[in-house]
């Protein structure tokens, strides 16, 4: 069976030049991921995870720069915010919370990258596929 | 708290209305905007009232709330602040949810005064038209128990009926009165003021009506838990949400009614135009044997519960407004409650308290990363 998709929102500044690194070091990470470069992860709207829902994605990862690095200051505080009420709502609403990984990735960090990306998958692999709608 | 004891032989809203026109005619008051029945008599509506004679009429609480109160003063402070005072009477959760929109800049609360009742609760608007004399009988009859049938199934499990932590400046209180009796309670710095202007004296001790709320406090909040963990059981996972909206015909009326949703354009309007290709459609069918169409009825759903769940006051608009009975306002408790706990956060309490999405602690909610 196809492995379920996963659509990780990158932050420009630090997780999508992580997501390089570990390219070019020639890290694994799976296949089934579909990265989005956002500026910062406080552009990721709560609406934009339940859209990739729709559209079929079965787990969203949302990477940003560690707390106090953000290079919009508070983008990632207030995407914690947003993205722990999402999460609480679904948790609630009996939808796993582990299909929303939030998390930091600086751009040196393509071990760690790579490291998300994998647990993500295995994560995700594990729930099965989201049918919403 | 002291307050002062008004008669109510015409009942409440006779009682009320008297109140209303000495504010009126001490002249701290330039307007009020109130229900009122309309002619036909089937259904009640906001009016913004300047003729001291038309308050003779005024409905102050209502049977029904085919409008919410909050919308009304949406629209009449759309363009700013409004220069003379109004006072708006409205049910406390009316009161809460223009707290909400104003703290996210849609209404303005300068000048602005309000004055909630106890509130029984609302009955369906479309039990009402149907047959107005039968349910106004009824309602009297829910005045005078505090319960009976035909009530908005959220109503049953409002704990916010009175007016504690509902910021209003002045509050009926009916909750055990004696019969044809109410009390007026000056529950703000201004509320007291407006009263002692219209030369109505508050000195009598109102403890036994406190009391009288917390009892029906009590045995709301009993109701509350009982439908919450009911629901827990109906609601819960993809499969049982499906069930539960499965006869929703995207007509999204419980968003147009909603005092809060307040977008002009709504992201689950539009997003039904970021539409995929058909053959994608076909792929996606394909790998789960078939896809509802259109495809937007969960995502709307679930979207509206994440933006409003927090802000959600529990008035049930959604609910009377749906035309398929969809337990919309049910759901919205069951989800709201959960999230409004994790923030600490009580919809309409106070202007003073922050939406929880627009502001944040550098150090907090790290149970929700991963790192
Ligand atoms: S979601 Fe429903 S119950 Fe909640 S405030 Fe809006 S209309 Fe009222
Ligand atoms: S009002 Fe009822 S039928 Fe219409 S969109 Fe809302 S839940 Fe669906
Ligand atoms: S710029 Fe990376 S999280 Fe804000």
């Amino acid at each position: 069976m196809k492995e379920p998709t996963i659509v990780g929102f990158l932050c420009n500044w630090c997780s999508y030049e992580g997501a390089d690194r570990a390219g070019d070091a020639r890290l694994e990470y799976p296949a089934n991921i579909r990265t989005v470069r956002v500026m910062c992860s406080g552009r990721v709207e709560p609406e934009f995870v339940l859209h990739a829902f729709r559209e079929g994605a079965s787990g969203v990862l949302i990477l940003g720069c560690h707390p106090g690095d953000c290079h919009y200051k508070m983008g990632n505080y207030k995407a914690r915010r947003r993205i722990s009420l999402l999460k609480k709502t679904l948790e609630q609403l009996g939808i796993e919370p582990e299909r929303v990984r939030l998390d930091w990735v600086a751009a040196g960090e393509g071990e760690r990258f790579a490291k998300v990306a994998n647990e993500m998958a295995d994560t995700i692999k594990g729930l099965g596929p989201l049918e919403l709608s | 708290m002291t307050g002062a004891t008004i008669q109510a032989k015409n009942g409440v809203n006779g009682a009320v209305s008297a109140v209303l026109k000495s504010l009126k005619d001490s002249g701290c008051v330039d307007a009020v905007l109130v229900p009122t029945r309309v002619k036909s008599g089937e259904t009640f509506v906001y009016l913004l009232i300047r003729n001291p004679k038309m308050l003779d009429s005024c409905a102050p609480l209502p049977p029904v709330m085919p409008v919410q109160g909050a919308r009304a003063l949406q629209s009449l402070t759309r363009h700013g602040k409004v220069e003379q005072t109004v006072l708006c009477v409205m049910r406390p959760c009316e009161v809460r949810a223009s707290i909400e929109l104003a703290k996210r800049r849609q209404v303005d609360l300068e000048n602005v005064l309000f004055m909630s009742l106890d509130c029984p609760g609302a009955l369906r608007t479309r039990d009402y038209v149907n047959d107005p004399e039968a349910l106004d009988k009824r309602y009297q009859g829910i005045l005078n128990n505090w319960e009976g049938d035909g009530l908005r199934p959220t109503c049953e499990t409002c704990v916010h009926f009175s007016c504690e932590d509902v910021p209003v400046d002045l509050h009926v209180g009916l909750v055990g009165t004696k019969e044809e009796e109410a009390v007026i309670i000056g529950v703000s710095k201004r509320g007291e003021e407006l009263l002692d202007k219209a030369g109505i004296e508050c000195s009598e001790d109102v403890s036994a009506w406190q009391v009288e709320v917390e009892k029906a406090r009590d045995k709301k909040a009993g109701n509350r838990s009982k439908v919450v963990s009911e629901l827990k059981d109906k609601a819960a996972g993809m499969d049982n949400l499906g069930l539960l909206f499965a006869d929703c015909i995207n007509c999204h009326n419980c968003m147009r009614v909603c005092p809060i949703c307040y977008c002009r354009q709504c992201f689950f309007d539009s997003s039904d135009q970021v539409r995929l290709r058909a053959e994608d459609y076909f792929a996606k069918a394909q790998a789960r044997g078939g896809i509802r169409f259109p495809g937007d009825m969960m995502q709307f759903h679930l979207g509206r519960i994440y933006h409003m769940g927090l802000s959600c006051v529990g008035c049930g608009a959604c609910e009377d407004g749906c035309p398929m009975d969809v337990p919309v306002s049910q759901v919205f408790a069951f989800a709201g409650d959960e999230v409004q706990k994790t923030f600490d956060y009580v919809p309409g309490r106070s202007t003073d308290e922050p939406i929880p999405t627009l502001t944040y602690e550098e150090d907090e909610l790290h149970e929700y990363e991963d790192a």
